[in-house]
């Protein structure tokens, strides 16, 4: 579903990627790792196309890209309704007006996610921080995307939004869906993630699936992936 | 040319961004307004003098924040943008911008000509005056454009009106010296090329005053000079990343 390939990007005089290579596959979930300031973020926005990598090359299977940003922001004069109808508009066979309920399908999603819809009628500029990562995800829900890629996807959300937000995840992958998670939450994602990519100072350090790095972690004898994680990283 | 429906995405964005502004729903009113005080206190053609020449001015409401204050907001990293599509916005956004003011400045002008019909005062040559304005004005939106890629906010139209502001207070303190240049600027003609190079950097700053439609090779300056506009314009926002 998306093949990175020997990804470098530099800011000034900061190498943020330097050699970054996965690949995910359709129907999974695949968690990015790594330390602050290993170049998850910066390797996410080169695979969406908001950076330009300065070397090396990304392929993505044709089909809708959703995307949840750890914090998310919106047009402050955009109330939360007018943002969705934008966004349905984009997927023509869901855009509102076309003869499916579309404000049925909104209400059900924002249920589905613990969202308020009586918050729609507000702007999301005006949201706490939880309800505008729940927004994102709502508005990703109208989109319906093939791949969803997320960054720090737990951020923000209390525990029972957090428990949506799983099953969301793993409804999404059993249905044919791709996702991509970059994240701190080793828990979280030792629980719902099918492949694994641990960046290190802009580097991928480790690529293995489920299969392969549970015999990675027995072979070390840590008790979890957050032993491993931390042995790979250095810390 | 940006696809039909990031067209029509783009126009209902920026057509809310509008209605919620009362400040750009003010400074698009006050211009019609001046003109008409400037009618009823005085004369049509003295108040045809203003609006010709305050005409570019209006899309200079349009031209605020386009670009830098999008992208540092966040916004636009999000499902709509996606795959560099932030980019196609950006160019979409200033042509619905620019096609926005020359609807409004078009409305103005058909109500404006509707008054000189009416009182006797309206003369042929306000359709090549009218003309001229737009080139005028879609110059200072490619200006203001190019500008909003470094400044916040509303900055951009600020620091084009301080330059225009400090060229024309230059121009007053100076006018001993420049009598000869002030008398050609009235006359139309500039002979020699000091003189013509003065008035076209002056052009460059305040190209309201091609409106007068005596001055042919300065409107294609601004001509010129528009097309570099939109080239940068273009080269600049190809070349976006949104790092933040």
């Amino acid at each position: 579903m998306i093949e990175a390939h020997k990804l470098a990007k530099r800011f000034g005089r900061v190498e943020a990627v330097r050699d970054v290579s996965f690949k995910t596959r359709k129907g999974t979930i695949t968690a990015m790792l790594g330390e602050n300031g290993a170049g998850k973020t910066t390797t996410l926005k080169i695979v969406l196309g908001f950076l330009r990598p300065d070397a090396g090359a990304v392929s993505i299977a044709p089909g809708r890209v959703g995307y949840i940003p750890d914090r998310p922001a919106f047009f402050p004069w955009l109330d939360g309704w007018a943002i969705l109808g934008l966004t349905g508009a984009r997927r023509k066979d869901h855009a509102p007006g076309n003869g499916r309920d579309f404000g049925a399908s909104v209400l059900a999603a924002a249920r589905s996610l613990l969202f308020d819809p009586a918050l729609l009628r507000r702007r999301p500029a005006q949201y706490s921080a939880g309800n505008a990562k729940k927004f994102a995800y709502l508005q990703n829900l109208v989109f319906a995307p093939d791949l969803l890629v997320a960054d720090e996807p737990f951020s923000a959300l209390d525990p029972p939004s957090i428990k949506c937000v799983r099953e969301l995840f793993c409804g999404l992958r059993d249905s044919g869906k791709t996702l991509l998670l970059s994240s701190h939450m080793l828990a979280e994602m030792e629980r719902i993630a099918d492949a694994f990519v641990v960046l290190r100072h802009g580097q991928t350090i480790a690529h293995a699936g489920l299969r392969e790095w549970r015999l990675m972690r027995s072979a070390r004898t840590g008790p979890d992936l957050e032993s491993v994680f931390l042995r790979l990283a250095g810390s | 040319m940006p696809e039909p429906a990031l067209l029509a995405l783009t126009w209902r964005v920026t057509r809310r961004r509008f209605v919620s502004s009362p400040l750009a729903l003010v400074a698009g009113l006050a211009f019609p307004v001046f003109i008409a005080w400037i009618g009823f206190k005085d004369s049509y053609a003295a108040a045809a003098k203003f609006f010709f020449f305050l005409l570019p001015h209006v899309f200079l409401i349009a031209a605020q924040d386009t670009v830098r204050s999008d992208l540092d907001s966040g916004a636009l990293e999000s499902v709509l943008f996606l795959g560099g599509r932030f980019r196609a916005y950006l160019e979409a956004k200033s042509l619905v911008l620019g096609a926005a003011a020359a609807g409004y400045a078009a409305v103005l002008f058909v109500l404006f000509s509707a008054w000189g019909v009416a009182s006797g005062g309206f003369r042929p040559d306000f359709a090549l005056r009218f003309g001229l304005g737009l080139i005028a004005g879609f110059y200072y939106m490619a200006l203001a454009g190019v500008l909003s890629h470094f400044l916040r906010a509303g900055s951009n139209v600020l620091a084009l009106l301080l330059v225009q502001a400090g060229a024309l207070i230059g121009l007053i303190f100076s006018t001993t010296p420049r009598t000869g240049l002030l008398n050609y600027i009235a006359s139309g003609r500039f002979p020699g090329l000091g003189p013509k190079l003065v008035f076209g950097s002056l052009v460059a700053i305040v190209p309201n005053v091609i409106v007068s439609g005596r001055l042919p090779l300065y409107a294609a300056e601004v001509l010129a000079l528009l097309g570099l506009a939109l080239a940068a314009q273009k080269r600049l926002t190809a070349r976006l990343e949104i790092r933040k």
